[in-house]
């Protein structure tokens, strides 16, 4: 067989437009890190006090760093549930009502069966991750078996998980006290939260279905060419299922995360995560047609968003302005860090 | 060519439908007027639909008042799911095509309790209503110029809350606990929300007596615990311990800020609003250090009481003075002093309210500025 993929030339330059381009995210990343110092040095300057850029900032230091990947690890679960299934080339709108669902069900569980994680408690969070993995299931079933688009399907899948939660909850709000669960917020090892270790655990193990794994290889195998894919022999339908069901867990460990950060779980538990994820993975550089992009995007990217929001407030941005320059931020971001000259179309 | 003559057809005989219509329609008002501002006796029915319009209930507050539209049902030995509920999600289109909706079922025998969502969404609906003989009471939203007593028996009542004096007295309850200087932070609902401005308003009112607390800054939180979380932390990150105390416009902020305050490990004096169970257990512990109920369970009863009753005939409205048509709804503030007393009174039993006591607990007409 010969090989017909067209490869640069050993020697080629070092900063080829691929490779600036799949930088980019993180040169964003590090340059919004070094701008938001830069209002508050303004801020100093003008008002003739001492301050030291970077060293006197208050933006650039452990403790708002760990502020901003506590307000990150919940979003950054969720993206990554959805970062596979959009490598995919599909899109799943259903983590708000996921996230509800699971996060109601988990709380009940918990307190249901002891209310403290050193009793059978803790099996309330295997439950609630199987109660994602069911969602999604469900959601990948209704996408492929009844050939609902995936937009569509996973939209509807949301509202019917966001009704089940409050039909659980009947509106109220169940608040999870127990000391040991939350400690993923209130402990911390090396200055942060033992809630960002293990959203760094989960990250690992998504980079290594991502990479490692032949479930992984295939999303990017239908991203990248479904009919191709489907004529070499893969079994599309079964992979988008399981993409879907991974996903849910996925949700599932981020409604979990939610639930540690503020201790209550409600049906407003899911609520701007369908906003924040699918826009960080974007701004991370995963294309939503399919077969681009990763998980060390979606994380990149979820920062960017996190760091974006935090940096407002810290520089006093008035709050009018603050959704406005989210959205040019968000639109500079996808322009800087897709290769659009790849696609022919955008639809 | 035929679907020319076709298009031309049928644009022929909608404008003569169009003609017909306008010339029923000027006659139509002609013979309203002829009678007058008090139009005839409006019908009264025996059993009208009641139902409750509202946004949704996974908010806690709007859960609180169709609660107390479902105990007034029961009140009258009704199962509780006879009560109809028209959920518009957010938007007034849906509220208004909902409400127009129910009026053709059941042929304008309808006692209608309504958050018209906006307030312009407020005179479109109410005018389906009488136009359709029904019997409407609103909650919160109207804009100004909107009477109930300029539509006879119909538009039976509206009740809404002024929040600014009882945010401004959680303002000060705050302000006279960090001993009258330092920053406040405010963290506020959805900006353009008439609440969410007033609360804000109630504590610059406050400040104006405390020369020595600065409002560090006021961010809109949206009425979401998660928002104003991160908001809060982001708080800390620039004014650090120059924030002496918090005001939050409602209790869904406060536990947010509770919690952004417990993963750096500060303690800082927060005041809330509504009065939610949970907050009032807060309150009693010394968490929060103040909050208002405004009774919602007894609104969304009062709400369809009224409705109900005037489409029933039980009392006539149009002869009911003014500050009965259009009343502020009850506040009650909570302090750590009260707060173990007022959770076994209004919260550990739900209270039984006569809902025929339409105005007992209310708060005077409302003024418009």
């Amino acid at each position: 067989m010969t090989d017909i993929t067209a490869q640069s030339a050993p020697g080629a330059r070092f900063l080829t437009r691929e490779r600036i381009i799949k930088w980019t995210p993180l040169l964003v990343l590090v340059f919004l890190v070094l701008l938001f110092p830069f209002f508050e040095w303004l801020e100093d300057f003008g008002a003739g006090k001492e301050h030291m850029y970077l060293a006197d900032s208050r933006f650039f230091s452990i403790r708002n760093a760990a502020r901003i990947f506590i307000a990150a690890t919940p979003a950054l679960m969720v993206a990554i549930g959805v970062t596979f299934i959009i490598i995919m080339g599909s899109i799943d709108l259903s983590m708000e009502g996921t996230v509800s669902v699971c996060a109601v069900i988990f709380a009940f569980a918990f307190i249901g069966w002891g209310g403290t994680l050193a009793s059978w408690a803790w099996l309330a969070i295997p439950v609630a991750l199987l109660v994602g993995a069911a969602l999604g299931f469900i959601n990948g079933l209704v996408h492929v078996r009844l050939k609902i688009p995936s937009f569509m399907a996973s939209l509807a899948m949301g509202f019917v998980g966001t009704g089940l939660a409050l039909l659980l909850t009947g509106g109220d709000r169940i608040r999870v006290e127990d000391e040991l669960f939350r400690s993923l917020l209130t402990v911390r090892w090396f200055n942060f939260p033992i809630m960002v270790y293990v959203a760094a655990v989960m990250l690992l193990i998504a980079w290594f279905i991502q990479s490692r794994t032949t479930l992984g290889r295939n999303f990017y195998a239908v991203g990248g060419g479904e009919e191709l894919a489907h004529a070499s022999g893969l079994n599309v339908n079964r992979v988008r299922i399981m993409g879907f069901t991974l996903a849910g867990v996925f949700f599932a460990v981020g409604a979990l995360l939610a639930v540690g950060r503020i201790g209550i779980a409600e049906t407003a538990t899911g609520n701007n995560f369908m906003f924040v994820s699918i826009t960080s993975v974007v701004v991370g550089g995963t294309a939503l047609w399919g077969g681009i992009g990763g998980v060390w995007n979606t994380l990149v990217g979820v920062l960017i968003v996190n760091v974006i929001n935090n940096g407002m407030v810290v520089i006093g941005l008035p709050n009018f302005l603050q959704d406005g320059v989210l959205g040019i931020l968000v639109i500079l971001a996808v322009v800087l860090s897709t290769d659009r000259k790849s696609v022919s179309f955008v639809k | 060519m035929s679907f020319i003559k076709k298009f031309i057809e049928q644009e022929k005989i909608s404008r003569r439908n169009l003609l017909l219509a306008s010339a029923y329609g000027i006659s139509g008002a002609a013979a309203m007027r002829m009678f007058g501002p008090s139009p005839v006796q409006a019908a009264t029915y025996a059993d009208p639909t009641i139902a409750w319009s509202y946004r949704n209930r996974t908010n806690p507050y709007w859960n609180e008042i169709v609660s107390g539209g479902e105990a007034f049902v029961e009140s009258l030995g009704k199962p509780k799911d006879s009560l109809t509920h028209l959920i518009n999600e957010g938007s007034s289109e849906k509220s208004l095509a909902d409400v127009k909706a129910l009026l053709a079922k059941t042929n304008g025998e309808l006692a209608l309790a309504i958050d018209t969502n906006d307030a312009p969404n407020c005179r479109p609906v109410v005018e389906a209503c009488a136009g359709a003989g029904a019997y409407v009471s609103t909650l919160w939203n109207k804009t100004d110029d909107l009477h109930p007593w300029d539509f006879g028996d119909n538009y039976v009542s509206h009740m809404t809350w002024s929040d600014e004096k009882p945010a401004e007295q959680t303002a000060r309850i705050l302000l006279e606990a960090i001993g009258g200087k330092g920053g406040v932070v405010h963290l506020g609902g959805i900006a353009s929300n008439n609440p969410a401005i007033e609360r804000l308003q109630g504590l610059k009112n406050a400040l104006k007596d405390y020369p020595d607390v600065e409002l560090l800054d006021a961010q809109p939180a949206d009425w979401d615990t998660q928002k104003a979380n991160q908001i809060m932390s982001s708080f800390i990150t620039r004014y650090g311990d120059e924030i002496t105390g918090v005001h939050c416009a409602n209790d869904t902020i406060g536990y947010g800020v509770l919690e952004a305050l417990r993963a750096e490990g500060m303690s800082v004096p927060i005041v809330t609003y509504d009065g939610n169970p949970q907050a009032v257990e807060l309150v009693a512990k010394g968490d929060i250090l103040a909050t208002v109920f405004t009774n919602p369970h007894w609104g969304g009863g009062v709400t369809a009481a009224l409705a109900y009753h005037a489409a029933t005939g039980a009392f006539k409205p149009s002869e009911e003075p003014n500050e009965h048509r259009e009343f502020y709804g009850p506040t009650i503030m909570i302090t750590p002093e009260d707060a173990v007393e007022f959770k076994a009174a209004y919260l550990d039993n739900v209270p039984t309210y006569d809902w025929k006591d339409f105005w007992g607990p209310s708060n005077g007409q409302i003024l418009y500025k």
